[in-house]
């Protein structure tokens, strides 16, 4: 399409950051069909590569604005036909990652998670998401990741970032389920359902306490298993801590690390690497003998 | 008879041939089946072809800029991101006098230069010739040349000694 060598699409993405790649399994470059095609159009106009790189993010960043504008205008619609046309130029984790979450980022910024705008952006966002991972394809990796859901509701933020990674993972081939961690009774014959390989804690709404109850229920019913923390900060920094992965805030960066961290050999001391302060199983015991 | 291979050469309305060049090494595009292709440089893959009089083309090592009608900066040559500590990514869509502003003492205003280069680039102006200094540095002047390229249609402004 841009009649140029493989080593000069490196040379750009060096000095441009553009256009840039996503990874296939086997670590080769994969280029979308619209940025390159939006790159080949301004080419053919432009002064210089540089210029025209400017011309073609200019393109591509016309879908965020069309969403933002309808989302704003409550146009459900218009916000369905910015994400099809977002969908005809990038994969469905890019167009999450460069338009459906900036357009709602802008809209919070606009007029603050509290206002009702955001809440109808919100929901229409999350319903997009619900929609799109009932689309994808089903598991084909022996891989299933129990997600616990400690955000505040579905007008939460970390919500729809929540919903993006279980749609990365699910699109990589993982079963992934969550579960409210507010809500251990029955946790059990869920777990046992499932057999998870990894558990993810995401959001930072509910207290370390409430958090590492549910993880102890998990626990007791699955066996130690590798916990990642998304876009969660921990409250209480005083107690005991236990090993967890704190995952990329962006959700895709986030999702390729928990399937790296599933799938690194037990041992390989990465997990400790960056261990992080919330309360520890060990803690909850010894509450709970206090208690007793 | 034995037939030779030729190159074409375009003429302006000067009469004077016009060359091609890559906007970002300066030097003519290399002869390959890719290359004509392709308006993207086959030797340093960094710069487009463009094409201007050989009067005004840079040479071998020459810096030079190239500025569109709205005064923004499209382009920058390698040796004039060296000269000017500049980076192109970051120059690009800017004012062309955020880099250069002009050193003539004789110009009776700055707004000469910027006409100047709106006057190449829109081609209501045959090739000029300017004083300019980078806008941060006082007592440093270069000569410069100032004449169309394109496509499209732009004022490339060649520094000189």
């Amino acid at each position: 399409m841009l009649s140029v060598s493989p080593n000069t699409l490196r040379a750009w993405e060096r000095r441009f950051g553009y256009p840039r790649p996503q990874r296939s399994a086997g670590r080769h470059r994969l280029y979308t069909h619209g940025e390159v095609s939006a790159l080949r159009d301004a080419l053919q106009q432009g002064l210089s590569i540089s210029s025209a790189v400017s011309r073609a993010r200019e393109a591509l960043s016309t879908d965020t604005h069309t969403l933002v504008g309808a989302l704003a205008a409550f146009e459900l619609d218009r916000a369905d036909a910015a994400m099809e046309s977002a969908l005809a130029l990038r994969s469905v984790e890019r167009s999450v990652e460069e338009v459906l979450l900036p357009s709602l980022d802008e809209l919070a910024a606009r007029h603050g998670t509290d206002s009702a705008p955001w809440a109808f952006a919100a929901r229409w966002a999350d319903g997009w998401l619900r929609r799109a991972q009932r689309l994808a394809p089903p598991p084909v990796r022996p891989l299933a990741i129990l997600v616990g859901d400690a955000t505040r509701n579905d007008l939460d933020p970390d919500s729809l970032g929540l919903r993006a990674f279980e749609l990365f993972c699910t699109r990589a081939g993982a079963r992934a389920m969550t579960l409210p961690v507010a809500g251990v009774a029955g946790l059990a014959e869920v777990v046992e359902s499932l057999a998870p390989d990894a558990i993810v804690i995401a959001g930072s709404h509910l207290a370390d306490d409430d958090v590492a109850r549910w993880a102890y229920g998990v626990r007791a019913a699955a066996g130690a298993l590798p916990v990642a923390l998304f876009r969660r900060v921990p409250h209480d920094r005083q107690v005991h801590t236990m090993g967890a992965r704190m995952l990329c805030e962006e959700p895709f960066a986030a999702h390729r690390q928990l399937l790296a961290l599933v799938d690194e050999p037990a041992g390989s001391g990465h997990a400790e690497a960056t261990v992080l302060p919330m309360p520890g199983f060990e803690e909850i015991e010894r509450r709970r003998e206090v208690g007793s | 008879m034995r037939l030779r291979a030729v190159r074409s050469v375009d003429y302006d309305d000067r009469g004077l041939e016009v060359v091609s060049f890559c906007g970002h090494c300066g030097l003519a595009p290399a002869a390959t089946a890719q290359a004509t292709k392709s308006r993207v440089c086959g030797r340093c893959g960094l710069g487009l072809v463009l094409r201007a009089a050989s009067d005004v083309a840079p040479a071998r090592e020459e810096p030079f800029l190239v500025v569109d009608a709205t005064l923004s900066v499209c382009a920058v040559s390698a040796r004039a991101e060296a000269l000017l500590e500049i980076d192109e990514t970051a120059a690009v869509n800017k004012h062309v006098a955020d880099f250069l502003v002009p050193a003539d003492a004789n110009a009776p205003s700055a707004a000469n230069l910027l006409a100047l280069l709106v006057e190449v680039a829109s081609g209501a102006s045959g090739p000029r010739t300017a004083v300019v200094r980078p806008r941060q540095e006082f007592g440093v002047r270069f000569r410069a040349r100032v004449g169309a390229c394109g496509p499209p249609q732009a004022a490339l402004l060649v520094l000189t000694s």
